[in-house]
């Protein structure tokens, strides 16, 4: 008995050590394999449902600049893991999916501003950079701002402001067709404040719920207002939809409209017939004033799919080239040092320089004004570039706001 | 008041006839097939898709031929699919069908793109018809007429042919119908495939009221449903007034609150299945209880 129980104790400790061993050579694998292996890029866009267009653009965009990178960052291969955008539950999962399963060392996405809201959180407490290519309600860089959450799109009283000298030239009186989430809400909000401003009254206003596919009702409503001009906000395959009934109702070329945070596919989508407007958007293709790596961008992007990019694919591109650049820089996949690195990143060729707001991480950039043309005559083309939200570096600061009127306010790493 | 009142109640009927044509499809299919076909939303976008590749090969008169080239899948998913789920608990058909309904969205995305595609009504169509207060585009006039002959046609079907009183009495009695010689399995083959086909022509008369893509089974199946419902499972004359009553509840929800129009039709549902489980119309069926 007692040799049975010293050949136990010897097994054991034979196990035990044997156990020790692998922990620790493993330890020292993974180590290493985390130096050398993959560098793993999470992307949240929108796979199917009205914004799937949207979400390809994004992720196109966002592939591309991989492959400007050469596929690597640091010298190792880049992994990009696709995950959808359905809404803001799912999102969220999808977010705590790609840092728990696939081990992503970023995130860059969220076209939504109700996605965006519930992925902050998760990049907060999971201390994962996040860059938002979309999303432009305000509290996302405002009272709900986090220290591991960008954004790269313009705000939307950046973009209201931008719009409102155009929508005054057009008439007094203002109908408000906006959907029924933040994004509206904060159009509403940043709107009415400007109203009074440029002299214009409100004579209706329409909060319209998301995915709604039929606008005869709503386009009954507004002709029964009379309004100068429209301001809008619906939001891709809703936009869409709500275009063609207007110029199905002969609507078109009564009463203008007028939006921020549209898309070309939302046009693209509808045919040269039904689109009319004047909006404000984050960049346009044919913008003479593109800087020159925009300009390669755009030629890669069209020997790839034969077609010019959509702002959604800038968006993409710009959030992902930013982090690639920003890893390199401070060669490290640490979280922390990519946030204190993007908080010092910098955009320098062409006219005005850009980057992210070190205390609140929006992008201090203008957005672009744009009109649809009256005459189509190209497939992509259909808009006239009319100018920059702010001409100066220093317009373009004011434009941002101030701390105080932000509301921002950031802990410590 | 009472101008905008008597425009949004027309409008909401013009509305409420697509919502009949789309659910009509999907009552038939439960009402003689005892399958819930969650993939109805997907086969109304197939046939908006496959109109529009028709009239982009061979122009407007060829999208007529896209409900039979839908009715002919239809057929070859239930001979291949739907047969399984005769007799087996609604769950079974409401999983495995919202599993063919995600297939087919997908394929719809990967042959044409996730992009919209552009799908205007005709030249001849183009315009607004303006009655004193009452506004409607000469498009969806063209529906109106357009769904209230097939409506017309399927019922005369029903009642009337010798094919489809075997369709009603299969749904009834399938032994009895068996016993008397008639090939049943082929018969409730053609029923699914008259129900895609019904999906189909909603599908190919709503594409240039609303944008073709992927997703537009969405907005279809679930005023279905609804419709399915509220008019009672099975019932044709249950389909119409339920169509109607959802397109005139959410018009003027629209008139009145906005954000409240898309959970209209659902509150109405509601309403209805507190009052009358069976819907308004719906009749007793002895497998389900």
């Amino acid at each position: 008995m007692t040799r049975h129980n010293r050949s136990v104790i010897s097994r054991r400790s034979v196990l035990a050590g044997s156990a020790g061993f692998a922990v620790i050579t493993g330890a020292g694998l993974t180590a290493s394999a985390q130096e050398t292996g993959p560098v793993r890029i999470g992307l949240i866009y929108s796979k199917q449902g009205p914004g799937a267009s949207i979400g390809e653009y994004l992720q196109r965009g966002s592939e591309l600049a991989v492959e400007q990178a050469g596929g690597k960052v640091l010298g190792r291969p880049i992994e990009l893991i696709w995950l959808d955008e359905p809404n803001p539950q799912v999102s969220q999962q999808n977010m705590q999916r790609l840092i728990d399963e696939n081990k992503v060392v970023a995130i860059v996405g969220g076209n939504y501003s109700s996605s965006a809201l519930a992925m902050m959180s998760v990049a907060a407490r999971e201390k994962i950079p996040l860059i938002l290519p979309g999303a432009a309600a305000s509290e996302i860089t405002g009272k709900n701002c986090n220290r591991y959450t960008f954004r790269t799109q313009a705000t939307v009283p950046v973009q209201m402001r931008g719009l409102m000298p155009y929508v005054a030239e057009l008439g007094k009186k203002v109908y408000f067709l906006t959907p029924s989430y933040a994004f509206g809400q904060d159009i509403l909000r940043s709107s009415r404040a400007l109203l009074k401003e440029v002299g214009l009254i409100e004579v209706g206003v329409d909060e319209v719920p998301l995915n709604t596919a039929d606008y005869s009702s709503y386009i009954l409503k507004i002709r029964q207002a009379r309004p100068d001009v429209i301001i809008g906000g619906l939001v891709g395959g809703d936009f869409s939809n709500f275009l063609k009934q207007w110029n199905e109702m002969g609507m078109k070329d009564r009463i203008p409209y007028a939006a921020v945070a549209v898309t070309d596919t939302d046009f693209w989508d509808v045919g040269p017939q039904a689109s009319t407007g004047i909006y404000i958007k984050p960049w346009y293709y044919n913008n003479p004033k593109n800087t020159e790596t925009e300009k390669k961008m755009i030629s890669d992007f069209q020997k790839k799919y034969n077609q010019p990019p959509s702002d959604k694919t800038w968006s993409g591109w710009i959030a992902m080239r930013a982090l690639l650049e920003c890893i390199e820089a401070t060669k490290s996949t640490d979280a922390k040092a990519i946030v204190t690195q993007l908080e010092k990143w910098k955009n320098t060729d062409g006219e005005q320089s850009f980057f992210f707001r070190d205390w609140d991480h929006q992008m201090v950039r203008p957005a672009v004004i744009v009109r649809v043309k009256k005459q189509i005559t190209d497939k992509w083309d259909y808009f006239d570039f009319i100018k920059n939200t702010s001409g100066t570096e220093e317009e373009t600061q004011n434009a941002f706001g101030t701390k105080e009127e932000i509301g921002c306010t950031m802990p410590s790493l | 008041m009472l101008d905008i009142l008597v425009s949004q109640v027309a409008n909401g009927l013009v509305l409420g006839f697509i919502y009949v044509l789309i659910a009509v499809g999907l009552s038939i299919t439960f009402g003689l097939l005892g399958v819930i076909n969650f993939a109805h939303g997907a086969f109304f976008a197939l046939g908006a898709y496959v109109g529009w590749q028709l009239f982009q090969l061979f122009g407007w008169p060829a999208v007529i031929l896209a409900p039979p080239i839908v009715g002919l899948i239809g057929m070859a998913v239930e001979v291949t699919i739907i047969r399984r789920l005769y007799g087996k608990e609604p769950l079974l058909s409401l999983i495995v069908t919202f599993a063919l309904a995600l297939l087919i969205e997908a394929i719809i995305r990967y042959v044409w793109g996730a992009d919209g595609k552009p799908f205007n009504p005709p030249a001849f169509l183009a315009g607004i018809v303006e009655i004193g207060p009452l506004l409607i585009t000469k498009y969806r006039v063209a529906v109106l007429v357009a769904t209230s002959a097939t409506l017309v046609a399927l019922w005369a079907f029903l009642a009337w042919t010798p094919y489809g009183r075997i369709l009603r009495a299969g749904s009834r009695d399938p032994e009895m119908v068996d016993l008397l010689g008639i090939n049943l399995p082929r018969v409730l083959t053609a029923v699914f495939g008259l129900g895609c086909a019904l999906a189909a022509i909603a599908g190919v008369l709503a594409a240039p009221l609303w944008t073709v893509s992927p997703s537009m089974a969405a907005n279809a199946v679930m005023p279905a449903f609804v419709v399915v419902a509220i008019g009672g499972l099975g019932s044709l004359r249950g389909a119409v007034v339920a169509g109607l009553a959802v397109g005139v509840v959410t018009s003027l929800t629209i008139q009145f609150k906005p954000e409240a129009a898309a959970a209209s039709m659902y509150a109405l549902m509601f309403a209805i299945m507190l009052l009358r489980p069976r819907g308004l119309f719906g009749e007793r069926w002895e497998r389900f209880e």
